[in-house]
């Protein structure tokens, strides 16, 4: 557990508010407390101790963690590290909630990971490029194994280990910072060369602890290393394909040109308005804050509704499960699919 | 009768529900500040009203009761307007945000106060209209603050500022009254101009409900150059020129080396930091007329002592991108250090390369670092002193640094603030500015609007 936030990443904050705009929870309230600034005015309160570090378990639940505030920032606030920090002080104990409890010990052990991935129809062991590795995730081997299976099959050049472990983006985002960065580590080790991966929040932890010369997001890897793709047409017409970003992908990595160019290549690609705004699965957030991750993506759903889309396209697990979910809630027929398997539709 | 936080809060309570009142701890911290730095205090209790009928109970009953408010925006002014100082309610106007009316053949819109200044331009662009007041923060200042300082922006010189484009308001005197002013109406002269006294009041005459703005054309056209210089002053005296050729363009924008670092930094737009002073000027309008102003302006910039160049943006991104660089100026000198102190003063235009030297000097003298940035066509200077807020010898020449400057704008028949208002920062200064028979003026309007000194309390006019 660390004892105090950063003092040089607090004070970059002059307050100006510019951040305000592009943050869901503002938009949701309209309260100064749920807001960036407001949550970086709460961060300093505690640091100066006039707030009790309990007071802010409220915001550190609601705040989505998608880090909109940051590319925004003119002063460059890291509030994606500010969080962290807050949630590793106020997330301890009796206070970390007990999802978050049950889902960190389903992913620190050999034998949770082992679990995670039995049975599941994954990638298999392979050796191949020993200097070009793919990362299995946790949640996606078991949730949507077909993705890594399909990247596998998009280059044979990628080696498989399924002995690998968590990379620790779960743990440094929900109150184990430290934790968090170790595994990071760990699992660099057990990796050599490049690591791909194939979604979004992983890549940007791993890339902050790692580097990013060592880690390629799939859609990053794909545009640099790939040719050019066939439009898919289904009864003689072109898709319509729009695309939801990965939030840390965008915001952390600064990555979202990539998968367009790929779709453009794919369909006839849809932008779909505020692509770049939290979906609402924010990690573990539509599982601890249910009610308020569906506010979130309300108007998201009602928006790809009108577009018509065929395919919605994902970067990211945690994404793919809300919009498959919340779209099949709301009727809509559009298919959720995760960027290789796409790819893998046109070859 | 004066009421303890406690019984304040469950009052309003009773009064407005629950929902629209809150009072615990973090969500008083958050609103214990705005964009000003240093200063800081708690209020007591947040109310965020839906109707104009709960502003009316707010204000009534906190005149029976003797509560300061505070009405705030997005609390994005940078004069401690609404730092609660004097604790009592905070009122937030976030709840209240909608266009309740937008009409082309009048060319206006009707809004609520908490609707942002982007969110109304951007809704009135579809009709081929505009908002002409886009103060910096555009995207965050609600048009409430925005009447409420009477807020500028970078098209200030060819059309004016907010007050140019304030037709009518809805607003709650300090008595619990509602009045409206002014209206629809192009001409109105029946009786005293109340909308213009209150346009500028900075929350401390009466609290508005709704406004009527009046709209613009949007133009068809517009076209921006950079040019750069040696120096600040070298940029002043081109503006001069311009400007005594007989053009008033949109926009006369400059910032000096820091700011240009430290915005090439966040904005990556391959800017010359190697120059002094960078001059974004631009205009807009229809057709040719255009072309040919922005031209003109380019070569008499390119004669100019001191320059070092100038480019036209190809295209309107890339113009985008260059105001967009210039309204983050502020934010992004924070790079520079853990505490920016930013000032106001406003100059008649022939003294601006004067001012902008002696402003350079100032900074020398004191060992402190001064990034000046402004409106260089409305001769409207933010220099923003940045510093160590650890080093309390540092602040201290920043202290002194500042009351320099304002004497300095005020010996060259200048302002204390050109657009950011008065609030708690400005105050000590003003009565140096407007000497004791205006000052006595101020105090009796406000003591008419608010006698019992609730709305936003040693503020203007205490
Ligand atoms: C990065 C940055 C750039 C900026 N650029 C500019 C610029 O170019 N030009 C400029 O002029 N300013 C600029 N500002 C200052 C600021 O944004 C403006 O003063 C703006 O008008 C404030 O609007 P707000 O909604 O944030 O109001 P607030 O800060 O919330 O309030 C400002 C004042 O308005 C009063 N008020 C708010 N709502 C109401 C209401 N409904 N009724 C009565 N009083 C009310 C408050 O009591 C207070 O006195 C900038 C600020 C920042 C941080
Ligand atoms: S986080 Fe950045 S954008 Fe938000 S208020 Fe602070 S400085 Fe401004
Ligand atoms: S991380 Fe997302 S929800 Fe949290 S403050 Fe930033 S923009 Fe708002």
């Amino acid at each position: 557990m660390i004892e105090k936030f950063t003092q040089s990443k607090l004070d970059r904050c002059i307050s100006c508010g510019y951040c305000l705009p592009a943050c869901p929870t503002y938009q949701l309230t309209g309260a100064e407390e749920s807001s960036p600034r407001g949550r970086i005015t709460l961060m300093r309160a505690v640091q100066e101790g006039r707030l009790p570090i309990v007071d802010l378990l409220p915001e550190a639940g609601f705040c989505l963690g998608c880090r909109a505030c940051e590319p925004v920032c003119p002063a460059g606030v890291e509030y994606g590290t500010l969080l962290e920090e807050m949630r590793d002080m106020a997330w301890q104990g009796k206070n970390r909630p007990l999802i978050i409890r049950g889902l960190f010990i389903a992913v620190q052990s050999k034998i949770g990971m082992w679990a995670l991935g039995f049975l599941s129809p994954t990638a298999k062991n392979r050796k191949a490029n020993p200097e070009l590795n793919l990362m299995l995730g946790c949640f996606e081997r078991r949730l949507f194994p077909s993705v890594s299976r399909t990247v596998a099959k998009l280059d044979t050049n990628i080696s498989v280990c399924k002995e690998q472990s968590c990379c620790g983006a779960l743990h440094a985002h929900n109150g184990e910072l430290e934790k968090g960065r170790q595994m990071a580590q760990k699992l660099g080790e057990e990796l050599t060369g490049t690591i791909i991966t194939t979604a979004g929040g992983c890549a940007a932890h791993l890339s902050d602890v790692i580097g990013r010369d060592r880690v390629r997001e799939f859609s990053q890897w794909w545009s640099q290393n790939e040719g050019k793709l066939e439009k898919i047409k289904k009864s003689g017409r072109t898709l319509r394909i729009g695309l939801q970003d990965s939030c840390h992908l965008r915001n952390g990595l600064g990555v979202f040109k990539e998968p367009r160019e790929i779709l453009k290549q794919l369909g006839d690609y849809v932008e779909v308005p505020d692509a770049g705004g939290c979906c609402g699965a924010a990690g573990s957030y539509s599982l601890l804050q249910r009610k308020n991750s569906r506010k979130v993506i309300s108007k998201k759903i009602q928006d790809i509704k009108e577009l018509n889309l065929d395919y919605l396209v994902t970067l990211n697990p945690g994404c793919t499960r809300q919009l498959v979910s919340q779209l099949r809630r709301a009727r809509v027929k559009t298919k959720v699919i995760h960027l290789a398997e796409l790819i893998d539709l046109s070859l | 009768m004066k009421l303890d936080s406690a019984s304040l809060v469950s009052q309003l309570e009773s009064l407005l529900g629950k929902d629209l009142v809150r009072s615990d701890a973090t969500a008083l911290e958050s609103y214990s500040h705005d964009a000003t730095p240093i200063f800081q205090g708690l209020p007591e209790v947040i109310v965020a009203p839906k109707t104009t009928a709960d502003v009316v109970k707010i204000v009534n009953f906190a005149r029976q009761t003797s509560t300061p408010i505070i009405a705030r925006g997005a609390g994005s002014n940078l004069c401690a307007a609404t730092v609660p100082l004097s604790g009592g309610i905070v009122m937030s106007m976030a709840n209240m945000k909608k266009i309740l009316e937008v009409s082309k053949s009048e060319m206006l819109a009707v809004v609520q106060p908490g609707v942002t200044n982007l969110d109304l331009d951007q809704l009135v662009e579809k009709d081929g209209m505009r908002f002409i007041p886009d103060p910096g923060s555009r995207s965050v200042s609600t048009i409430g603050g925005n009447v409420a300082t009477s807020a500028g922006g970078l098209r200030g010189l060819k059309y004016g500022t907010t007050k140019n484009y304030i037709l009518g308001l809805e607003a709650v005197l300090g008595t619990g009254e509602l009045i409206r002013t002014g209206g629809r109406l192009v001409k109105d002269v029946a009786g005293y101009d109340v909308t213009r006294l209150l346009v500028g009041s900075e929350g401390t005459l009466a609290v508005f409900t709704e406004i009527t703005v009046a709209l613009a054309p949007r133009p068809s056209t517009s076209k921006y150059g950079v040019a750069y210089f040696d120096d600040l002053s070298c940029a002043a005296i081109a503006v001069e020129k311009i400007i005594s050729h007989g053009i008033m363009p949109s926009t006369l924008e400059f910032l000096d080396n820091t700011c240009i670092t430290a915005v090439e930094e966040f904005a990556h737009l391959g800017l010359d930091t190697g120059a002094g002073a960078l001059l974004l000027f631009g205009d807009d309008g229809e057709g040719e007329s255009v072309s040919l102003t922005v031209n003109k302006m380019a070569e008499i910039v390119k004669e100019s002592a001191g320059g070092r160049g100038v480019s036209l943006a190809q295209d309107v991104a890339a113009a985008e991108a260059l105001l967009y660089a210039r309204r983050c100026s502020l934010p992004a000198l924070a790079r520079l250090g853990s505490l920016s102190i930013l000032e106001d003063i406003a100059v008649p235009r022939p003294k601006m390369a004067h001012v902008v030297t002696a402003i350079e000097g100032i900074g020398a003298k004191h060992n402190l670092r001064i990034g000046t940035f402004g409106h260089a066509g409305d001769g409207n200077l933010h220099p923003t002193i940045v510093v160590d807020k650890d080093n309390a010898a540092e602040v201290k020449r920043a202290e002194l640094a500042l009351s320099e400057i304002f004497h300095l704008a005020i010996a060259a028949g200048g302002t204390i603030t050109g657009e950011h208002g008065v609030g708690s920062a400005k105050l000590p200064y003003l009565q140096e500015l407007l000497g004791e028979t205006n000052m006595q003026l101020q105090r009796s309007i406000k003591h008419v609007f608010d006698p019992d000194n609730i709305l936003n309390p040693n503020r203007l006019g205490s």
